[in-house]
């Protein structure tokens, strides 16, 4: 996050870029954060920098109300297009990568002590999103056919067996006995898997492991949720 | 289709108690009755007395100026958005983009009436756009998806997805 240098042309290239679709820095209403990246300008854009001129114009309209407006000042590396790096730190290799926002402009070699306190604290705040990432685990409902040895097998030993695998990530739904053929039962069984932890031929390896009842499991039906 | 927008505008001005609409004529223009007062015909007529019944004279302009853009536009609605043909559409997006280049709003750097009114007459417009047009009339974006979202003006219609693509640059800078 952030938008480099803002006093730089190139930082001010990617506030304008940043907000040719969006009327404010975070949200649709004036806020803080708009008041922020206003802070950090030394002072009007270039009139080729129409929609930061835009914003900018509208921005100082509202400086009697700056202190009202909503939302919490935080540092400027918090604001701006996902993926732009802190330019106010020191070049890297990451320059051929994005080329669509210039991102080390002409200032790469300073490293004044504000940048690196930007830095810090968009480390740190990035590691704290990091940590609470659960909230976009990709899973999956995977369907599965156990198919028992015969018709003699006791089917409800075992849906007992296959539920007794246990996987960090895994979590046994519904099940149902689906017939096959001469009085064969196959187990149809439902789960919920979390795709980075399980994985399908993990599970049908630790169902046939139960070779007694089980003589095999295919993967009847998978969707991504 | 002008009913159910000057309904969305009671709920958006906070006006508790709806009023009753009738069409005249077979451009279906809005008439608003009402018992002491001479009928009142036309949208923006109507929305403009709707703004002042709601104790909101800050949609209407605050200067002289702001007022008269605001009019402006209410009158823009009416006479060349409603009903425009498809060869219109290409020059009123155009105008509309160099216009809102350096505006966030229609008028002055407040929400006012012109902006409620200008967003339900373009909306079946921009649902219409392919994501090169949307791309091409940036600044109408932009101010569309800010309206959609702006608190009590959607209401009755659906939202319009607005996804910036950088394949499709504006030509602009």
């Amino acid at each position: 996050m952030g938008f480099g240098d803002l006093k730089s042309p190139a930082g001010l290239k990617v506030l304008n870029d940043f907000l040719a679709d969006k009327s404010y820095i975070e949200g649709y209403v004036p806020s803080q954060a708009d008041i922020a990246v206003f802070d950090a300008l030394s002072g009007a854009p270039s009139a080729d920098l129409c929609h930061a001129l835009r914003w900018y114009n509208h921005i100082k309209s509202y400086q009697k109300e700056k202190g009202s407006l909503p939302g919490v000042k935080k540092a400027l590396g918090q604001y701006g297009p996902a993926g732009v790096e802190d330019t106010t730190s020191a070049g890297g290799d990451a320059a051929d990568d994005d080329d669509d926002i210039d991102l080390f402009g002409s200032d790469e070699e300073e490293e004044s002590e504000e940048a690196i306190r930007i830095k810090e604290e968009r480390l740190a705040a990035y590691n704290a999103k990091k940590s609470k990432k659960p909230a976009l685990i990709a899973k999956s409902s995977i369907l599965l056919d156990v198919k028992p040895w015969d018709d003699e097998t006791d089917m409800a030993k075992m849906e007992e067996c296959v539920r007794t695998v246990e996987l960090d990530g895994l979590v046994w739904g519904q099940s149902k006995l689906v017939p096959v053929g001469y009085g064969i039962k196959k187990l149809q069984i439902a789960c919920v898997v979390e795709d980075d932890k399980v994985g399908t031929d993990q599970l049908e390896e630790l169902i046939t492991a139960f070779e007694d009842y089980v003589q095999s499991v295919d993967v009847a039906a998978f969707n991504k949720i | 289709m002008a009913l159910r927008e000057l309904s969305s505008l009671e709920k958006f001005l906070g006006l508790k108690k709806p009023n009753k609409y009738s069409t005249q004529g077979d451009r279906k223009v809005p008439v608003l009755q009402s018992n002491s007062a001479p009928s009142l015909v036309g949208l923006g007529t109507i929305a403009t007395h709707l703004a002042q019944e709601a104790k909101r004279p800050d949609l209407l302009g605050a200067s002289a100026e702001e007022r008269a853009v605001i009019q402006q536009w209410l009158e823009y609605r009416v006479a060349r958005l409603d009903g425009c043909a498809k060869e219109d559409i290409k020059t009123i997006l155009k105008d509309l983009n160099a216009y809102l280049e350096d505006k966030v709003y229609l008028a002055g750097n407040h929400i006012s009436l012109a902006d409620p009114l200008m967003y339900y007459g373009l909306h079946h417009i921009i649902t219409d756009l392919a994501v090169q047009e949307k791309e091409k009339y940036l600044n109408v974006t932009r101010w569309f998806d800010h309206m959609q979202h702006y608190p009590g003006v959607r209401h009755h219609l659906p939202p319009v997805v607005v996804l910036r693509n950088r394949v499709y640059t504006s030509g602009h800078h």
